[in-house]
């Protein structure tokens, strides 16, 4: 080995601390980059396999009614490859504890089994049924109801209730994330199921003999899914379309996407924030090395070792760094990445294709910790090449002391106690590292305020939804249309505070080529229920005509307030109308539109007939309601309340987690610099103590230096988390849901105290070097 | 016999600025080094002595004057060509030693021997300033006089034309620093290497060949010593 590089080793040994904390984060950087790239793969394969494997529909086709004999005409349609009809429908499972509320989705399925949708267990597709009386339950639902095969389930359907036999538990690809609807923010396998059932008994039970309400079609790979949904609708008109739904836009499959795009953006932007966190902290470490290098550097240039082999024997610190860090963390996510892929399908209830490790992220990974660790060597150790080996054999001139601009302000200075003043001075002698550490610090003082944020988000967005925008207690979903009679049946029947009727219909909404399917609900325009706000935070009124859409929509329809879009109803035998966004309104969960009920009804169903009332009440409706005809569903806001709790208890794991990042982060680079800056100035301290300071004094003035620059960073931090959360608020907003951008005082509060905390803890831990410190040796020598 | 020039200064003068204050460092200083000869530079500290040899080394270049090795003006070396010229054809010696602190004392020498192309055996260097069974200690570990041998063998075994000594004695104690000044003279007459001292301590300007004095910056004197004493001889 070059003795060149032998004293680098030795070097790293001497510095090993240093060198371990530093190889530590960039290690953390590898490790997550590796583990979530590898993941992520590893789950689009997995997804990608089980969509092939059970051949999940490219379409689904929700209708009023269609005869299965025209279900032959749709397969004739160009670009068609498969087709299947299904029933499907919710409707309340009795479960033992009276007041729970159970919802299940019944959906048939042929007795061969079919070819669209397959089902899925143990490795097997394809599941069929024992006989009219059984079902094949959702894997999920059975699992957190403790259901076994063997059991029987109660559905409680127009009234009347079933004994339907277990006779197989399944798992299925529309089903992978069990969500009733978009408005459910998060899966609640044990409040909402789905069970197979077969033809025979669904279409007698809801009456759909020798017809369907759904049908599953697959295309051809090379088809242009558009087209051939426009030439389904023409053919499919008379059967009342309600709503065509591509795979993309699938409940289960966007929000296993969005979730697929989350553990991809982990994989990007943390690891990106810990290697530009650790070249910080190697630029500093070495710039300082080399400082202490000088005449060794001195000694080199006089032996004859060019400018270019001195300057590559530090930048080779910086990369021995990379590459300790590069190994240990490439070596962790590849352990790692097994168990989590296999973690992840068992979550997501899918089959995992095969761990697979993809050789290419660790020769980017390997490529990435390269260049900033060698752009980062460059920048601390540039400084060799202007290191005249003369020069270097004397002692470093004194840098030429000037006042700084806070003395010139001398009001100010005269008052600033001494210790302080030097605080000052020190800080702004080496303005370029307080501002690289500041910077650090801000950014990981950023990184804690978002999972704080979204904490904030995911309540508020709750609270605003069911509290502010949406006040009832109970939405009531009809059979189907009703008279508007059925109000006063209704407030016959229970004791409400008030009731409001609704129509809630999904329409196709388009402007030019632009379109979108979504739940249009009509409310009375004086609604007592629904507060519609403007993204300039005035309540907007609904007027006569014209219709309210949500910023997701108004979005993906390029669509203003004023502009003209087209209904186009589903229903047979009625138009397609034209009407004007008079208001852009804020929801974030679920995307919807909103008219005045009286206009919704005149354009676009017959007069005088709802799909459901909108109810303030204190008793519990469910209960009343759970024998009366025509009703499909009794929604609570308050169950929803409760099983949102659940889901932000486990949110705070999570968030403890990505705290633990952005503290690790801070606790290495105050760790890192403080030791940087004790060394660096041994001579001032040991100088200091000569004059009378004891090790608290020194210790306290390294302290306020750091606790002075917690607070810069904070306060530059605060932007900057804004800006994490801005940019957070923009990747993770979608169709279906719209994080809202909220600033709390709180959060930020809440991440300057723990990054304050992560100071300390980091302040702590280089005590020991302080008072270790020998000053009166550091005093006798000035040679190193 | 005609003695041949190796080096040749001619009217050089170094300026430095420390900080805001510039440095009258040498002031044009002319003359001519020999092949195989032993000079004494003397001088009080500041008077330009390291300034001269710095120069002399390539290891600074003169703010005026030129600097020719055998005819050839190092003066107008790039930094690459300088950087070759310190490798192959100097070897320093330097006060305080300046080993590498991390390196054991054989390590230091092939630190500098790595990059020759025509360096010497090491372990004989290292024998030959008696330093065989030390060499795997680090400098930590060795007196100041060891740390001197090893300094002189690194610059020794590169096998360089000559050998340039910053007070080499100056941080010894006399009966080390004799023992150091021996191991140059023998250098010098054995190996044929041209040395150039560098010392505050007139005395060892009775061993050399030419001593040249400087005060204030520049050159006050250039005597031929006719006959040399050995440096055993030497009492300060």
């Amino acid at each position: 080995m070059r003795k060149l590089d032998v004293r680098l080793l030795r070097m790293v040994r001497h510095s090993k601390g240093q060198f371990v904390s530093v190889t530590v984060i960039v290690a953390v950087a590898l490790c997550i980059y590796i583990l979530f790239s590898i993941t992520s793969t590893n789950l689009r394969n997995s997804v990608d396999y089980y969509y092939k494997i059970t051949n999940i529909s490219d379409l689904t086709i929700q209708l009023v009614k269609i005869p299965q004999g025209a279900l032959d005409n749709l397969q004739s349609i160009e670009g068609v490859r498969d087709v299947q009809g299904r029933v499907c429908v919710d409707v309340a499972l009795e479960v033992e504890e009276e007041k729970e509320r159970v919802k299940i989705r019944l959906i048939s399925i042929p007795d061969n089994g079919g070819s669209i949708n397959k089902l899925y267990s143990e490795q097997k597709v394809s599941m069929k049924l024992e006989d009219n009386s059984s079902v094949i339950l959702l894997e999920q639902f059975a699992k957190a109801r403790n259901i076994k095969i063997g059991d029987v389930i109660y559905p409680r359907i127009n009234g009347r209730i079933h004994s339907l036999k277990v006779s197989g538990i399944a798992s299925s690809s529309e089903f992978v994330y069990l969500m009733e609807n978009e408005q459910s923010l998060m899966p609640a396998p044990e409040k909402f199921g789905v069970a197979y059932t077969s033809e025979a008994f669904a279409q007698s039970v809801f009456g759909y003999r020798g017809s369907y309400n759904e049908v599953l079609v697959t295309t051809e790979t090379d088809a242009d899914i558009d087209d051939v949904i426009d030439r389904i609708e023409q053919k499919l008109d008379k059967y009342g379309v309600k709503k065509i739904i591509k795979l993309e836009d699938q409940l289960s499959n966007d929000v296993l996407e969005q979730e697929l795009d989350g553990i991809e953006m982990l994989s990007s932007v943390l690891p990106v924030m810990f290697l530009t966190v650790a070249a910080i902290i190697i630029s500093i470490m070495l710039s300082r090395i080399v400082n202490n290098d000088r005449m060794a550097i001195g000694v080199l240039k006089a032996l004859g070792y060019g400018n270019r082999i001195v300057l590559s024997h530090y930048i080779k610190y910086a990369l021995a760094i990379g590459l300790a860090g590069a190994i240990l963390g490439i070596w962790g996510g590849m352990m790692l990445a097994g168990p989590i892929s296999r973690y992840y399908t068992v979550f997501f209830n899918i089959p995992l294709a095969g761990v697979k490790i993809q050789y290419g992220y660790i020769f980017y990974g390997i490529l990435l910790t390269c260049m900033f660790c060698t752009v980062s060597g460059l920048l601390g150790a540039r400084r060799v090449i202007r290191i005249m080996p003369a020069d270097s054999m004397r002692p470093e001139a004194p840098k030429s002391g000037k006042r700084t601009f806070i003395e010139k302000v001398t009001f100010f200075w005269k008052h600033v106690p001494f210790s302080w003043k030097m605080v000052i001075r020190n800080i702004l002698r080496n303005k370029k590292r307080f501002a690289f550490l500041v910077l650090g610090l801000a950014m990981a003082y950023g990184i804690n305020t978002v999972p704080l944020y979204m904490k904030d988000a995911m309540m508020s967005m709750f609270e605003l939804q069911y509290g502010e925008y949406q006040k009832m207690d109970y939405t009531i979903q009809f059979n189907g249309p009703q008279n508007e009679r059925i109000i006063v049946d209704l407030n016959n029947l229970i004791e409400v505070r008030r009731i409001e009727p609704r129509i809630e219909y999904p329409f196709e909404l388009a402007k030019d080529w632009r379109k979108m399917t979504v739940s249009v609900i009509g409310v009375p325009r004086q609604t007592a229920f629904h507060k519609f706000i403007d993204m300039k935070d005035n309540v907007i009124i609904l007027p006569e005509s014209g219709i309210f859409i949500t910023e997701a929509i108004a979005e993906k329809l390029n669509a203003k307030k004023g502009d003209t879009i087209t209904i186009k109803s589903f229903i047979p035998g009625k138009d397609d109308i034209e009407t004007k966004v008079t208001g852009i309104f804020k929801q974030y969960l679920g995307a919807n539109a909103y008219m005045n009920i009286e206009s919704m009804e005149e354009l676009l169903l017959e007069e005088q007939l709802i799909t459901g009332v909108s109810v303030a009440a204190q008793a519990d409706l469910k209960d009343e309601l759970k024998d009366v005809a025509n009703i499909s569903a009794v929604n609570s806001v308050d169950d929803m309340y409760r099983a949102y709790e659940e889901y932000i208890d486990l949110m705070l794991l999570a968030i403890g987690f990505y705290m633990l990042f952005g503290g690790v982060l801070g606790f290495a680079l105050i760790y890192n610099s403080t030791i940087i800056g004790i060394s660096e100035r041994t001579m001032e301290f040991a100088t200091l103590r000569i004059m009378g300071f004891d090790r608290k004094d020194v210790y306290g003035m390294i302290c306020r230096e750091n606790f002075v620059m917690g607070g810069i960073a904070i306060i530059v931090g605060i932007p900057l988390g804004a800006g994490m959360i801005k940019g957070m608020v923009e990747s993770f907003s979608s169709d279906i849901m719209t994080l809202p951008y909220i600033l709390k005082p709180e959060s930020f509060i809440q991440a300057a105290a723990a990054t304050i905390m992560f100071v300390i803890i980091a302040q702590l831990a280089t005590l020991r070097k302080v008072y270790n410190l020998n000053f009166i040796d550091a005093l006798k020598s000035r040679i190193s | 016999m005609q003695k041949k020039i190796l080096m040749k200064i001619e009217n050089s003068s170094k300026d430095y600025k420390m900080g805001e204050v510039t440095v009258n460092a040498l002031c044009d200083a002319s003359f001519e080094i020999y092949e195989g000869e032993f000079i004494a530079i003397l001088g009080p500290s500041g008077s330009g002595k390291s300034t001269l040899l710095n120069i002399i080394g390539g290891m600074d270049l003169p703010t005026q004057g030129k600097v020719f090795l055998r005819g050839d003006e190092i003066n107008k070396y790039n930094d690459r060509k300088l950087t070759a010229y310190r490798r192959d054809k100097v070897g320093f010696v330097f006060q305080f030693y300046n080993l590498m602190a991390n390196l054991t004392a054989k390590e230091n020498v092939e630190l500098a021997t790595e990059m020759c192309k025509e360096a010497l055996n090491i372990d004989e260097v290292m024998e030959s300033v008696e330093l065989g069974d030390r060499k795997d200690h680090f400098p930590s570990q060795l007196s100041g006089g060891e740390q001197q041998r090893v300094a002189i063998a690194r610059a020794v075994a590169k096998n360089p034309l000559m050998l340039l000594c910053d007070e080499p004695t100056g941080a010894l104690d006399y009966k080390t620093g004799l023992l150091i000044l021996s191991l140059l003279h023998k250098i010098n007459r054995q190996l044929k290497k041209t040395v150039v001292i560098i010392t505050h301590n007139m005395a060892i300007g009775d061993m050399a060949d030419r001593i040249i004095k400087m005060r204030s910056g520049r050159i006050v004197e250039i005597k031929e010593n006719a006959s040399p004493i050995p440096p055993e001889r030497i009492e300060w």
